[in-house]
């Protein structure tokens, strides 16, 4: 995923092909050493002005793998998935484009 | 004998005349609409899904004022089974004349949320607020009891269930539209034109699929490309399920509107009869993750569910308040859509289409064949 701030820890996301309006789960992984208290993930869908129907529910797998489920595109097009990580109290803004057919 | 070749094929271009119009996106977009009919799981939040003695009792039921308080009416009243389950009438007339028009009863098994407000997440709960609601059928928990016990359905209803005078009132309302429910998961639209045509296309047979009228194809075309209505008329339904504006007001009069989306949120999260509750049936609590996770957000005033486009030739009139007469006027209503009309703190989908003549009748083509050949 990419990141504006500078040396931002590397972040990786894994899903299955992702159905249209129906929930699917993804996978993070936070690469580096820097603790992660908390990851929170959301997405948009910038052209129509509109997000998620429905909240992301976060949970820990380990310390860096985190399993993301609940999450439902309802519109076919292109969505902006952000993943937010906490270091030790310093947040890190991660976004990555999804198009759906 | 040269003439003869000649003349035929001139006849043979005639013939190979009907094409397939699609590009080749256009073809795979076509292939997310089905297969139809698609395979339905039982429902796990009812026991009594699938359950042949459930649904013949769910199907009488159905059909009975027994359900009704006074007798005055029944789900068939407003959901005629002659009239696609629906009726004509724009709006619903229950004890008063309701708000809304009546949905269709078909494809309705396994869908994330009932009602334009989608204050129902499970098929049962969606049958059971009707027998209760006051300005529908109006029983009491206690009088349903009654009625069903002093009624010609009770020995039905004891196979099913055992002895009914040891049940609290509740569990009886909740085993009775559990019965509606399973019968209503039988009812489907058939497979149309359209599905023939989808199939051709997935068989690679371009001769057979050539078939489907012209007019109904650049419909079709329309409905994916300019026409944007795959956003959310999408899926073999041709619905996402989920709550939008398509710029049909929502006032009721000068000091009332439909709060749609944001009032159906209000009721399910006060239900009882969620599948995150106590009454479903299902250990695992299947599909309680949506009424879990839903968000509630100013947007949703005003907004409905997506219907679904199957067998819509069949029911007019349509949007939620009936008050678009046929396809044509809806078909018309997209064209020339007011978005200042819609809301500022909404999604920015819709626009006025500006559709030709020819285009606003392909569109309709198109919609015919996703129903029954008359
Ligand atoms: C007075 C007319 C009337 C009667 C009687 C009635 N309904 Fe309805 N039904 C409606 C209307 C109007 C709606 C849409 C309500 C809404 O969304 O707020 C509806 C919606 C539904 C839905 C949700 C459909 C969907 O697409 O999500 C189901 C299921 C349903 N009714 C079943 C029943 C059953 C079962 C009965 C009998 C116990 C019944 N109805 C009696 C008018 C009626
Ligand atoms: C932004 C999502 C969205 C888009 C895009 C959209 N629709 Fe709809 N459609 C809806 C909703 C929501 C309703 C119900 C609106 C209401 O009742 O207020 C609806 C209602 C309808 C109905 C009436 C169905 C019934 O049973 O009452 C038809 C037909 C229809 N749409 C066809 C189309 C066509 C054709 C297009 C493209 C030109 C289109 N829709 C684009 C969401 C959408």
């Amino acid at each position: 995923m990419g990141s504006e701030t500078q040396n931002a820890p590397a972040v990786h996301v894994a899903a299955a092909a992702i159905p249209l309006a129906q929930p699917f789960s993804i996978l993070v992984t936070i690469c580096g050493e820097t603790a992660v208290s908390e990851v929170r993930v959301d997405a948009i869908m910038p052209a129509h002005q509109h997000g998620l129907n429905y909240a992301p529910k976060v949970t820990a797998i380990s310390d860096r793998l985190f399993r993301v489920d609940d999450m439902l595109f309802h519109m076919p097009g292109l969505w902006e998935l952000q993943v937010n990580v906490d270091f030790n109290g310093r947040s890190v803004s991660y976004t990555s484009e999804i198009a759906l057919k | 004998m040269k003439l003869w070749v000649t003349a035929a094929s001139i006849v043979l271009t005639g013939a190979v005349r009907a094409e397939v119009l699609l590009s080749e996106d256009e073809i795979q977009k076509t292939l997310s609409f089905g297969p139809w009919p698609p395979i339905v799981q039982s429902d796990p939040s009812n026991r009594v899904s699938r359950d042949s003695r459930a649904i013949t009792l769910g199907a009488a039921l159905f059909n009975d004022p027994v359900l009704s308080v006074d007798g005055a009416f029944s789900c068939a009243s407003c959901h005629d089974p002659e009239q696609a389950f629906a009726t004509s009438e724009a709006q619903a007339l229950g004890r008063v004349l309701l708000d809304r028009n009546t949905p269709s009863l078909r494809n309705l098994a396994g869908l994330r949320w009932y009602g334009w407000g989608g204050k129902s997440d499970n098929l049962w709960a969606a049958s059971l607020h009707p027998i209760i609601e006051e300005q529908e059928l109006a029983h009491s928990k206690e009088s349903l009891k009654t009625a069903i016990s002093e009624s010609s359905y009770v020995s039905d209803y004891e196979t099913i269930f055992g002895s009914i005078q040891v049940q609290e009132p509740e569990l009886v309302l909740v085993n009775t539209a559990k019965t509606i429910s399973a019968y209503l998961e039988t009812l489907g639209t058939e497979r149309t034109q359209f599905d023939d045509f989808r199939d051709a296309l997935e068989r690679r047979d371009l001769a057979a699929a050539a078939n489907y009228p012209a007019a109904a194809q650049r419909g079709l075309q329309l409905f994916l490309g300019r026409g944007n209505c795959v956003l959310c008329h999408n899926g073999p339904r041709f619905s996402n399920n989920e709550f939008h504006d398509a710029g049909v007001p929502y006032f009721l009069n000068e000091t009332e509107v439909d709060e749609g989306r944001f009032g159906g949120l209000n009721f399910l999260l006060s239900s009882a009869y969620t599948l995150d509750g106590d009454w479903s049936d299902d250990p695992d609590k299947k599909g309680a993750w949506a009424v879990r996770s839903v968000r509630r957000s100013h947007s949703d005033f005003g907004t409905f569910r997506t219907p679904s486009l199957r067998g819509v030739a069949e029911t007019a009139p349509y949007m939620h308040d009936g008050s678009l007469i046929d396809l044509d006027a809806v078909i018309r209503h997209y064209s020339k859509i007011d978005a200042e009309r819609l809301h500022a703190d909404g999604e920015a989908i819709l626009s006025a289409l500006n559709l030709s003549e020819r285009e606003i009748a392909d569109l309709v083509a198109f919609l015919a064949t996703l129903s029954k050949v008359p």
